[in-house]
C-alpha cells in the first residue's frame, strides 16, 4: 500500500513540472454574401373601369392589387417598368395612360410610388402593384377586354 | 377540414410566376471578342414555371447574344445553369444585364412580370 502511494505521487510530480508546450493559432473564415433576390408573384391584379369610363383602376371598388413576395440579401434596387405589354379591345382606338405604382411593406416599407427604391437592408416584404389607365378630354373606355402585364424588377 | 382546404385550394394562385437568380453582380475579364457569364435562375415554387433569360444594356436596349438555353420550364424549387455568351462589339468594356423573366399566364386584366436582374462588367484584355 506504500509502494502504490509513492508511485501515485511521483506520477503527480511528473505532470506538474511537464512544461506547457500548447499554443493557440486563430483559425480565419471568411465569406461575402452577394446581393440575392427573390420575387414571388401571388396575385395578379383586377382593374375596374369608372362610372365615367375614363379610368381603368385597381384601386377602385371591386378592383384588386397585384402582390409579390420579394426576399433578399439586401443591397439591391426595385422597381416597375413603364407599362408597354397591352391588349385593347378593337373598339377602343384611343390614347390611354397606364401608370403602375408599388409600396412595400413588411421588412421593408415603402410608400406607394412609381420610382425605383434601393433595398439596403436584408428581409422579406410583400410588393403591392397597383395599375391605373387613364384617358384624356372625351375619350373613354370601350367595352371588352383590357390586359395589361406590369413587370416588377429586382436587380 | 375537407372542404376547407379545398375552398384554400382554390384561392392559392394557380397562374403565378416568379424566380430568382444568382450571382446577381459579377464581374469577367476575357481575352476573346465576347465574354461568358454563367447564371443560375431558380424557380422558389412549388410547381414549374416557364422561364426566360434575357439580356439588355445599362439603358435595357436588348443585346444580341447567345443564350442556352433562353427560355425553358423549371420544375419546383429547381435551379439550373444557363450560358450567356455576349460580345464586346468592339468596346474595350461592356456592362450588361441578364435579365431572368418570369412568363404571366393569361387570364386576368393586370398582370405581374417578375424581373431579377443581375448586373455585370466585364473587360477585353
Amino acid at each position: 500500500m506504500g509502494f502504490g502511494r509513492l508511485r501515485v505521487a511521483t506520477f503527480s510530480v511528473v505532470c506538474a513540472t511537464a512544461p506547457a508546450s500548447a499554443a493557440t493559432q486563430g483559425v480565419l473564415f471568411e465569406a461575402t454574401v452577394s446581393p440575392v433576390c427573390t420575387l414571388t408573384v401571388g396575385d395578379n391584379g383586377l382593374m375596374v373601369a369608372s362610372p365615367d369610363l375614363q379610368t381603368l383602376s385597381s384601386k377602385l371598388g371591386g378592383g384588386g392589387a397585384g402582390h409579390v413576395g420579394l426576399a433578399t440579401t439586401g443591397g439591391v434596387e426595385i422597381s416597375v417598368d413603364p407599362v408597354t405589354a397591352v391588349t385593347v379591345p378593337p373598339a377602343d382606338a384611343t390614347a390611354t395612360t397606364w401608370t403602375p405604382t408599388y409600396a412595400l411593406s413588411g421588412s421593408h416599407s415603402v410608400a406607394e410610388t412609381g420610382s425605383a427604391t434601393q433595398l439596403d437592408d436584408p428581409g422579406s416584404s410583400t410588393v403591392t402593384v397597383h395599375l391605373v389607365g387613364t384617358k384624356s378630354g372625351a375619350d373613354s373606355f370601350a367595352a371588352g377586354d383590357y390586359e395589361a402585364t406590369v413587370t416588377v424588377r429586382c436587380e | 377540414m375537407i372542404p376547407i382546404l379545398a375552398a384554400m385550394a382554390a384561392l392559392l394562385p394557380a397562374t403565378a410566376g416568379g424566380q430568382s437568380m444568382s450571382p446577381m453582380r459579377g464581374e469577367v475579364v476575357s481575352f476573346d471578342d465576347r465574354f461568358a457569364v454563367r447564371v443560375f435562375p431558380g424557380n422558389p415554387y412549388g410547381h414549374r414555371i416557364r422561364i426566360e433569360v434575357k439580356v439588355y444594356d445599362q439603358s435595357f436596349r436588348p443585346v444580341a447574344a447567345e443564350i442556352m438555353p433562353a427560355s425553358f420550364m423549371l420544375g419546383a424549387d429547381a435551379s439550373r445553369p444557363v450560358l450567356v455568351v455576349v460580345p464586346f462589339a468592339g468596346a474595350a468594356e461592356r456592362k450588361v444585364r441578364i435579365c431572368t423573366e418570369s412568363i404571366p399566364f393569361p387570364g386576368q386584366n393586370t398582370q405581374i412580370r417578375a424581373q431579377i436582374c443581375g448586373k455585370f462588367l466585364a473587360r477585353r484584355l
